[in-house]
């Protein structure tokens, strides 16, 4: 199995002061789901938005330690931000389709490249959003605002704005949390059919949702990786009892 | 029982007061906006808009000069103070957003909005028109740009803070630079909103007579040099009101018909692009 990201030793301070994240050790395999679970406040976030570097955007934040990404420390001063986050694509929790069309919307990514010629953004559209399994709902209406779509498809529709730029991996935080079941069920087959082309990362409250989906588990809590392993083990037979007491209900 | 009726009562009582207190607003304005349109209308004619001011004395002649006055000063406040203002509360919510100067020069602004228009007025007299020389259009389009900034500063900056962080959050998860973020993402969500807070401050200057009279003056003459003084709408009504003669009293009533209802429409199209953007949803 290919190793497509690896965490050592990474500490992450908010503010400077308060360690949100302590030590943590983890390998991403390439083409895999890796879901990332644990009580409220445990740090999976946190964690999951060091990836991408997005807490970049709020000053005083620290990071220690390494994340290598492409036989590179994202984590350096020199790491290109814009490129990072165009091979690492993120997902929210609630959908964040922009105020503009659904067309607008896809190539909004491939425009900040620098594409501009119709024939490749239309191809590129077209593509991410039949990736995304809703190209047959909004085919018929690219033109028109994005606000128009259902909270589901709206979420599809963001997954599709980010395969777009065609990353190399795509971060998830609780991207079915504020749906129905019936859209939470195609988000989930959809980042099935996905890992062949990208790899995933997905921070999840929901454990039945990460025994589901995802090959590889880790537990955090209180900003620690209490465990990482196949996802099977994890759920059947952890090697903590945190882990264990965790996943069967008997905290959190 | 009885403590139903007086429930009842009491409710009476309450609708009663509230409903008079209404009638009485709205009588008012009704009364203004009926005295005016009657008295407005009668002195309305093509050379109303068409003619300068004939002398004192002499009937007819209308009042191009302050139409075209008017227009002028209202169109370069609007210049000069829609763009710093919108630049200024992007800088409020964007770049200072959440730290104690964006805090301060808030409540600043909100400070600015309440200032009477005439200390405006004398302020500009002073650093403009005291320094030069002589009254001008340019004292008077700065001095209602002045007050255009704070309004539309914080309109902006307000317009601005309700567009979801997360949305700009997804849109650095693209890559985006903050300058593409808030030009792309984030002007587009507010849009309707900044531009009826444009609207109402264009509004709301275009009625000012008090820091005109000490800047841009009056002018009985055609004038589009705004390196002098130069003739207002509001301006000419407050000394048509003032003068002695019939027909000025005439002229200004019809003035104020006009400059009245171009104001309404104006802010009646703010309203409607608000309702038609936000109602539906």
């Amino acid at each position: 199995m290919n190793l497509d990201m690896q965490i050592k030793g990474l500490n992450f301070y908010y503010g400077g002061r308060h360690m949100a994240l302590q030590n943590i050790n983890l390998d991403i395999y390439k083409n895999t789901v890796t879901a990332l679970i644990g009580p409220s406040g445990c740090g999976k976030t946190t964690l999951l938005r060091c990836f991408n570097r997005m807490h970049d955007l709020y000053p005083g934040n620290k990071y220690e330690g390494e994340i290598i990404f492409q036989n590179r420390n994202i984590l350096s001063k020199e790491t290109d931000l814009i490129d990072l986050r165009s091979r690492i694509g993120m997902v929210f929790q609630k959908p964040t389709p922009f105020p503009m069309t659904i067309f607008d919307n896809v190539a909004y990514g491939l425009r900040l490249r620098g594409i501009r010629k119709k024939s490749v953004l239309s191809e590129k559209v077209e593509l991410a959003l039949k990736q995304s399994a809703i190209w047959d709902e909004v085919k018929d209406k690219l033109h028109q605002s994005a606000y128009a779509l259902s909270g589901g498809q709206q979420q599809r529709l963001v997954i599709a704005r980010a395969l777009a730029v065609e990353p190399e991996a795509l971060l998830f935080d609780e991207p079915t949390s504020a749906l129905d079941p019936i859209s939470t069920a195609k988000i989930e087959e959809l980042i099935d059919g996905l890992k062949e082309n990208v790899t995933i990362i997905i921070v999840t409250h929901n454990l039945q949702q990460a025994a589901r989906i995802s090959e590889w588990t880790g537990f955090l809590m209180l900003g620690e990786l209490v465990e990482f392993d196949r996802t099977e083990k994890i759920f059947t037979v952890p090697k903590e009892k945190l882990t264990e007491d965790y996943v069967t209900g008997r905290f959190g | 029982m009885k403590r139903e009726q007086k429930r009842k009562l009491q409710s009476v009582v309450a609708l009663t007061l509230s409903m008079l207190a209404a009638l009485f607003g709205i009588f008012w304005l009704v009364f203004i906006l009926g005295s005016v349109l009657v008295h407005g209308a009668r002195a309305l004619n093509a050379s109303f808009f068409l003619n300068d001011p004939t002398p004192p004395g002499v009937t007819g002649g209308g009042m191009r000069n302050a139409f075209v006055g008017q227009l002028l000063i209202t169109l370069f406040a609007t210049i000069m103070g829609v763009p710093v203002g919108i630049l200024g509360g992007t800088f409020l919510a964007e770049y200072a957003r959440g730290k104690r100067l964006s805090h301060y020069v808030s409540m600043l602004a909100d400070i600015m909005v309440t200032v009477p228009t005439i200390v405006v007025g004398t302020f500009i007299y002073a650093i403009m028109v005291k320094p030069l020389g002589h009254f001008s259009g340019w004292a008077g389009a700065v001095a209602l740009a002045v007050i255009m900034i704070p309004v539309v500063l914080r309109t902006t900056e307000n317009m601005l803070t309700l567009v979801p962080w997360t949305l700009r959050e997804a849109a650095f998860a693209l890559g985006a630079p903050y300058y593409k973020v808030i030009i792309q993402v984030v002007y587009r969500g507010a849009i309707t909103g900044i531009f009826t807070g444009v609207l109402l401050s264009i509004a709301r200057v275009a009625g000012e007579t008090a820091p005109l009279l000490f800047t841009s003056f009056n002018n009985s003459f055609f004038s589009g040099n705004m390196n002098g003084p130069i003739a207002s709408l509001t301006v000419t009504i407050f000394q048509y009101a003032m003068g002695p003669y019939d027909d000025w009293h005439q002229q200004a009533w019809a003035a104020a018909l006009v400059i009245t209802f171009a104001i309404l429409l104006v802010t009646i199209v703010g309203r409607m692009v608000i309702k038609l953007r936000y109602g539906k949803k």
